[in-house]
């Protein structure tokens, strides 16, 4: 299948040590991808031109839900793009699950496809992780209204529609809720995929702490709160 | 306590007032009146503690000094909302700033050898 259609977005931020053979092993089967500096201090742009990537540099950091709209604006600028994925840079992600993403987006059925860990065994995923998303998807009524078990996975395949409605507002990590919360909005139709994430030891130190639950928490209630 | 009720209700009207009206105009006038009224209300209690006092005695409160302090931390926790979504707001527009310098600037790989990143960024503007 030709994937020239098909834009991968992918955040990054201090990634330099790995941003480079992810994106050159992507590119082997997704020939569009945009890689979205978010103000790294290390060689991370570099990088990814050398890698053969789209660049696009913040001057400063913002954080990553604001690096994925920017990423998201710049693949649906391109000519004849009809499908986006965003795609983490640690390594966590397998091209193979995005393709099987896009066989569904492809279908037509659905407008959008996250990933999940959650099927099967949950083994891998490391204790605290999982509690704390167990305990995200139990607090959350929306979640559990579309029947969504994993609320933080970076792991999102869209269509252009989708893409052309996304706003995402929250820079920093506040932007998994926020997109859910735009799936209610705007009645986009979405599935779940099951997906594997590699936990290595890099992604691991650089992955969201407990603490940021908090921070996630606290951002949602308020905008659910300022919702005109 | 009547007091307890009222302020309750009072700080609880205000969180949301604020809350979905934050940025119109009617909540800029809405916050400038109640800043007007607590200074107001504050120079007052200067000035006549006693009758302070008699407010507070009707609201079912000791003290004056307690109805002030009550009356400082609901405004407090006003201020801090205001405060909190002020910077929200201004997080926004600085992200849409640096966005719209970033997509001006983007480029494609792979980088020359020669070329600085700057200079690439420019050439393919």
């Amino acid at each position: 299948m030709a994937y020239d259609d098909t834009w991968l977005i992918v955040p990054v931020y201090n990634e330099g040590p790995v941003v480079e053979g992810l994106v050159r092993d992507a590119l082997q089967t997704f020939p569009n991808i945009v890689c979205v500096d978010d103000g790294s201090q290390d060689e991370s742009a570099e990088c990814i031109l050398r890698a053969g990537a789209h660049l696009v540099r913040h001057p400063v950091n913002l954080g990553q839900g604001a690096a994925l709209q920017t990423g998201i604006e710049y693949a649906r600028r391109q000519p004849g793009a009809r499908y986006f994925v965003t795609f983490d840079a640690d390594g966590q992600h397998q091209v193979v699950d995005v393709q099987r993403m896009l066989v569904r987006l492809r279908d037509g059925e659905v407008d959008i496809v996250v990933g999940t860990r959650f099927h099967d065994s949950t083994r891998h995923i490391p204790l605290t992780k999982r509690i704390l998303l167990r305990t995200v998807v139990m607090l959350s009524p929306r979640l559990r209204m579309l029947d969504l078990t994993d609320a933080h996975n970076g792991l999102r395949a869209f269509n252009r529609t989708v893409a052309d409605q996304m706003n995402i507002t929250h820079n920093g990590m506040g932007h998994a809720s926020e997109i859910i919360d735009m799936v209610r909005r705007h009645s986009w139709r979405i599935a779940e995929e099951p997906v594997t994430i590699l936990y290595t030891e890099y992604s691991k130190a650089k992955g969201q702490s407990v603490v940021n639950g908090v921070n996630i928490v606290f951002e949602s209630v308020l905008r659910s709160g300022s919702r005109r | 306590m009547l007091i307890q009720y009222l302020l309750l209700i009072a700080v609880g009207w205000f969180l949301v007032f604020f809350l979905r009206h934050h940025g119109t105009t009617r909540a800029a006038a809405g916050a400038k009146l109640c800043f007007v009224a607590f200074v107001a209300f504050s120079v007052y209690a200067v000035l006549r503690p006693d009758d302070i006092s008699v407010l507070a005695h009707w609201l079912g409160v000791g003290r004056g000094t307690d109805l002030l302090v009550y009356g400082i931390a609901a405004g407090f926790a006003c201020a801090s909302i205001n405060t909190f979504l002020r910077f929200k707001e201004l997080e926004v527009r600085y992200a849409q700033l640096a966005r719209a310098m970033a997509l001006r600037d983007g480029t494609s790989g792979p980088l020359e050898e020669s070329g600085d990143l700057g200079q690439h960024a420019s050439d393919e503007a």
